[in-house]
């Protein structure tokens, strides 16, 4: 029932030139969760977040200090490789210092067309945040207009957050079947569709989830659902790490990621200053631990998530070096005992140690159920 | 028999009571009635200014830096802070400062003095971290400042604006947890005091352009720590000016840092804070580092001067821009700060490796050496482009891995042999005694 | 031949005094582990046979090797054991269980039945990895470190260093504490590191049981962090081939300033016979689901 997600999400590049021959738009390699794709799609333009390919390389070594994630250097990877040679732009939305150098390198030894940089706010609880987030917002319009020599009018705005609302509303759909007692799919299902959407024609890749939310109902699992296990992490499509998961005994029922719900979340919400409104959906979604401070607003989301869709623990995915996510574990994983909510820390790298993570997850499945061994 | 002639420094006593009294200062402010506040070398220690006179902060980095020459302490602080879950590859200043937090002792001796609230700037990604955790731990009100809004040369009014703004903000709410009555008057003498301070190190920076140098890097760290103090304070603007015309006479002597110099290097980052003795080996080849972009730009102010070269920043009060309010001030600390050196390469590692390529000139450097900083990643953000970009330059360039404040990811032997095999290629032989 | 420094005994055992035929539940447990194997079978939750040996080079032979020697001289045969728990790094690997359970759940069952219910703690000192465990009162894991990403603090770390230093691995511990005054710990704990690390210090004239002293300790230090990090609640047993080494469990317990529950049981069979205990109870479960 998925696999058209998963056919996009294992040829991503294919689907990506193929998309430019059928419509001749343009397509922008978007760094970070938090480009605003409404006003790409008012553009026209094809929002195509950059990811890394999970392979051991060594090209980027040179450009950025190995004490970085393994994911930024892994997305650098892939443009010094060529395989997204079909961009005609790239994007950074102000991230952690991590994504930054993948942007900065990309630019400088990757020609692409156009660039820019938003200046996005980092701390984004305060009361500016949203109209100087406007003003960013405003700058990235008008050098996509001059870029590509059109006018971007309100009711391209407009249509551009329909677009690009229906699919959030639609995931979110989709999610609510993960629910229920016995999920209607599994996370690696999830994550299937989730990421590809990402970077296909928002339009396209709802109609399919129209098409995939009307068999829902009637779906049989055909598997145990067994544990009920919420992903809470950085960057995280690793797909052999979730279908190692769900061999073994549990389900992963619902995320805190940016390659998940952080991502599509929250709507944006219509007012009549469009950019406005458009800022302020960024502002104020999922906070990426980047963005969480002075308060901390993502523990609460996150144990929203974990009782609404009544997860037995947590598995958090720390990608290796990602210093804003390390300066949330501590207090997080407090929080989640706090809460009842058991929880497994693991740390990862580009590539999976399947056997090391393997005992872990299974001795926490263990540790969390399995009362018949007493 | 060394080339040039050489002379301790003669304000090194008053830079020693100077920092001895500011830690003093700080950890007896309680005492009398004063008020503490903890935050980053970086945070806009002007605004607190205006609370009154007895207010002293404790920045974190400089202490930090203070904890790693104990190694002792030093390792028992980043236990505490692991044995409480905390990654070991953060940042290493933090996980000092967090330990020496936890540990409940400070160190210069007695109890780690608890902060009446926290007052940070964001630019680096640890920096809103590390006082949110400060904060929590010990329960007392946090304000944070982002600055990220982008290079200096893409400043517009908006992206001064949300710095502004949020200073505007933060005063209000310093008002209200503090209860005192903001004075603006201090503020605008302590906005003063800041450009007086960081325009004058820049000043001083330059003077190094001189053969011989008459400063060493080994010895600038000492000195340029001020301005990661306090950067607002009268004090250090005074002395800082007393030691610019020191080392003016120093040049005008030839007076050298280093007797034997010939082959004038830079560092970058932060030195591994407990071993800086490499400099010492350095001088063994008769090499020494004159600086570094974060020696001279982490606190200086600079500019293009008309002649071409880069020097100080010309202070708003030599160009008589107003500052006659809170407002005017603001803007004028906002826009002064924003043009730092070191807080380009956030955005862009071009940016800086083109001031690194012109110290390079302009200092009439050898070579350069890296310091490839783990416990840094805001300083060693784009390092990896810099030493490219400085190689093409045809810059003979080294690098060493450690860290600024852990010692554990420091190999002295290993460095050593790094610098050998590197004044081996720029066939430098040892100096013979 | 040159000797083999870091070559411990392989050994097998089995109680005399137990008729297994008499007994209603013959359980056993198989732990593969990356350097060592062990099997253990118990008969109505008494310890009957075990045996320990060197991990072959594949899973399946090792299990069927180990098992093999627990039930030599004894009456037994493998078709007679009821259920058999697989555990170890080769858990899955085990032909003839029943069941794989994880080393961690194993060795907090396998503690708890070897030092009493009050154990809370529990260091698991492998041949290649480390695993600091918390459980409650019936052995159930309640929480879990695990170290796997370097040598340091395991079993294989100490082979390295026998071999270096040509003292027999058995006398390690002991020999670390004939020195005047402890020594500073070795800087690095990774194996490689610390290897030529104490290279230099040989060279630099440090006699052996100064540097293994300081190896001892550094390894002793490296766990201490671990445990550290998950925080040690009494009581608190150590598991696994290193309880035997005195030089690290002293420094250890110094370090916690705790001393760790002592068992006349073998600390390296806590797995398997956490494994046979859990057979026990999912063959008594069967027997009753019948």
């Amino acid at each position: 029932m998925f696999s058209k997600f998963k056919q996009w999400y294992e040829n991503r590049h294919d689907y990506a030139r193929e998309w430019k021959e059928r419509t001749g738009g343009k397509v922008m390699g978007c760094f970070c969760s938090y480009a605003p794709e409404e006003i790409l799609v008012a553009a026209g333009w094809l929002p195509s977040r950059i990811l890394g390919s999970h392979e051991p390389q060594d090209v980027s070594e040179k450009h950025i200090f190995g004490m970085f994630c393994p994911f930024c250097r892994d997305v650098l990877a892939q443009g010094l490789k060529g395989r997204y040679n079909y961009l005609d732009g790239i994007l950074m939305t102000q991230a952690c210092l991590h994504l930054r150098q993948s942007y900065m390198s990309w630019k400088m030894h990757v020609p692409v067309p156009f660039q820019h940089y938003i200046y996005m706010p980092q701390k984004v609880q305060t009361r500016h945040a949203v109209p100087y987030h406007r003003s960013e917002l405003v700058k990235f319009t008008k050098a996509l207009e001059e870029f590509s020599g059109i006018r971007v009018s309100d009711d391209d705005l407009d249509r551009g957050m329909t677009v690009v609302n229906e699919n959030r509303g639609l995931m979110r759909q989709v999610y609510e079947y993960r629910k229920e007692p016995e999920a209607k799919l599994t996370g690696q299902e999830a994550m299937w569709m989730t990421v590809s959407s990402m970077w296909v024609d928002k339009e396209e890749h709802s109609s399919e989830l129209k098409r995939v939310l009307e068999q829902l109902p009637d779906r049989a699992p055909g598997r145990d659902t067994g544990a009920r296990l919420m992903l809470i992490g950085s960057e995280n499509d690793d797909m052999p790490f979730i279908e190692l998961v769900e061999k073994v005994g549990a389900t992963v029922v619902v995320d805190d990621h940016c390659t998940g719900t952080r991502y599509f979340w929250n709507l944006c919400e219509h007012q009549d200053d469009r950019i406005t409104a458009i800022a302020e959906r960024y502002i104020r979604r999922p906070a990426c631990p980047v963005k969480d401070w002075e308060e901390r607003t993502r523990f609460g989301h996150i144990l929203e998530l974990a009782r609404d869709f009544q997860a037995d623990g947590a598995i958090i995915i720390q990608q290796k070096f990602c210093d804003p996510h390390e300066c949330d574990m501590p207090p997080l994983r407090k929080f989640l005992d706090e809460h009842d909510i058991p929880n497994l820390m693991l740390e990862f790298d580009a590539t999976t140690p399947l056997g090391q993570f393997r005992i872990r997850v299974e001795a926490f499945l263990e540790m969390i159920g399995q009362e018949d061994l007493f | 028999m060394p080339k040039y002639p050489t002379e301790p420094l003669k304000c090194w006593k008053k830079a020693k009571e100077l920092r001895e009294k500011y830690y003093r200062d700080y950890a007896s402010a309680s005492e009398k009635g004063g008020l503490r506040w903890t935050g980053g070398a970086w945070s806009f220690d002007a605004i607190p200014a205006g609370l009154g006179d007895d207010v002293y902060p404790i920045t974190g980095e400089p202490y930090s830096a203070s904890i790693a020459f104990n190694k002792p302490f030093s390792m028992r602080c980043l236990e505490e802070t692991e044995a409480r879950g905390w990654a070991r590859d953060l940042c290493s200043y933090m996980r000092n400062y967090w330990g020496s937090m936890y540990l409940s002792e400070f160190n210069l001796g007695g109890k780690y003095p608890k902060p009446d609230f926290a007052f940070q700037d964001h630019i680096c990604c640890s920096h809103g971290k590390w006082y949110q955790v400060v904060a929590e731990y010990e329960d007392i009100p946090y304000f944070c400042i982002d600055i990220s809004v982008g290079p200096y040369n893409e400043l517009d009014e908006d992206r001064l604006m949300f710095v502004v703004n949020q200073m505007h903000e933060s005063i209000d709410w310093m008002e209200k947890i503090t209860g005192r009555r903001y004075d603006d008057e201090k503020l605008i003498e302590a906005v003063r005091n800041d450009c007086r301070s960081t325009s004058t190190w820049a000043d001083i920076c330059v003077l190094n352009k001189n053969i011989p140098a008459p400063l060493d890097e080994k010895t600038m760290y000492s000195l340029y720590v001020f301005g990661t103090l306090s950067k607002h304070s009268k004090e250090v603007a005074d002395f800082y000016e007393e030691l610019r015309d020191e080392v003016k006479d120093r040049v005008e002597r030839g007076i050298a840092a280093v007797g034997n110099e010939r082959c004038r290097l830079m560092s970058d980052t932060q030195p591994p804070w407990g071993f800086l003795k490499v400099f010492r080996y350095l001088e063994e080849f008769g090499a020494l580092s004159v600086g570094s972009l974060y020696t001279f730009g982490l606190i200086g102010m600079w500019e293009d001067k008309p002649d071409g070269s880069w020097g100080p920043r010309t202070t708003p009060m030599e160009l008589g821009v107003p500052m006659g309010t809170r407002d005017q001030a603001l803007r004028v600390l906002a826009d002064w700060s924003l043009s730092r050196p070191e807080w380009q390469h956030f955005y862009d590692a071009d940016l800086k490796s083109k001031m690194m390529l012109r110290i390079v000139k302009e200092w009439k450097l050898d070579g350069v050496m890296l310091h490839m900083n783990r416990g840094c990643e805001g300083l060693s953000c784009g390092i990896a482009e810099n030493r490219l970009a400085i190689a093409e330059a045809d810059v003979p360039v080294m690098t060493f891995e450690g860290n600024m404040g852990d010692e554990r990811e420091f190999d002295l032997a290993k460095t050593r042999d790094r610098i050998d095999a590197f004044m081996e290629t720029m066939e430098l032989e040892r100096v013979e005694e | 031949m040159t000797q083999e420094y870091w070559r411990w005994k392989e050994y097998n055992w089995h109680d005399e005094k137990i008729d297994p035929r008499a007994g209603k539940s013959i359980s056993a447990g198989c732990d593969v582990g990356s350097v060592s194997s062990q099997a253990a079978i118990m008969v109505d939750g008494q310890l009957y046979a075990y045996s320990n040996m060197r991990t072959g080079s594949d899973s399946p032979n090792s299990a069927m090797d180990a098992m093999n020697w627990a039930l030599e001289d004894t009456v037994l045969k493998i078709e007679d054991l009821h259920y058999v728990v697989g555990t170890g790094y080769g858990r899955v690997n085990v032909p003839f269980a029943h069941r794989a359970i994880t080393e961690i759940a194993c060795h907090a069952r396998g503690a708890n039945f070897m030092y009493g219910s009050s154990v809370r703690t529990i260091l698991d000192m492998g041949g290649q990895d480390c695993k600091a465990i918390r459980c409650d009162d019936r052995g159930k894991v309640t929480n879990f470190l695990m170290n796997d990403k370097c040598a340091a603090g395991t079993g294989r770390g100490m082979e390295v260093f026998a071999d270096l230093l040509q003292i027999s691995i058995e006398d390690v511990g002991e020999m670390s504490f004939q020195v005047d005054k402890e020594p500073e710990p070795v800087s690095s704990t990774c194996v490689v590191f610390a290897k030529s690390e104490a290279a230099g210090l040989l060279r630099s004239g440090w006699p052996k049981n100064l540097v293994l002293a300081a190896y001892c300790s550094a390894m002793s230090h490296r766990v201490f962090t671990l445990l550290e990090r998950l925080g040690v609640e009494k009581e608190f047993a150590i598991t696994g081939g290193i309880a035997k080494n005195v030089g690290v469990v002293h420094r250890l317990e110094d370090e916690l300033g705790m001393k760790s529950l002592k068992s006349d049981y073998d600390t390296q069979i806590a797995g398997a016979l956490g494994a046979a205990l859990f057979a026990k109870a999912l063959y008594e479960k069967q027997q009753a689901g019948k």
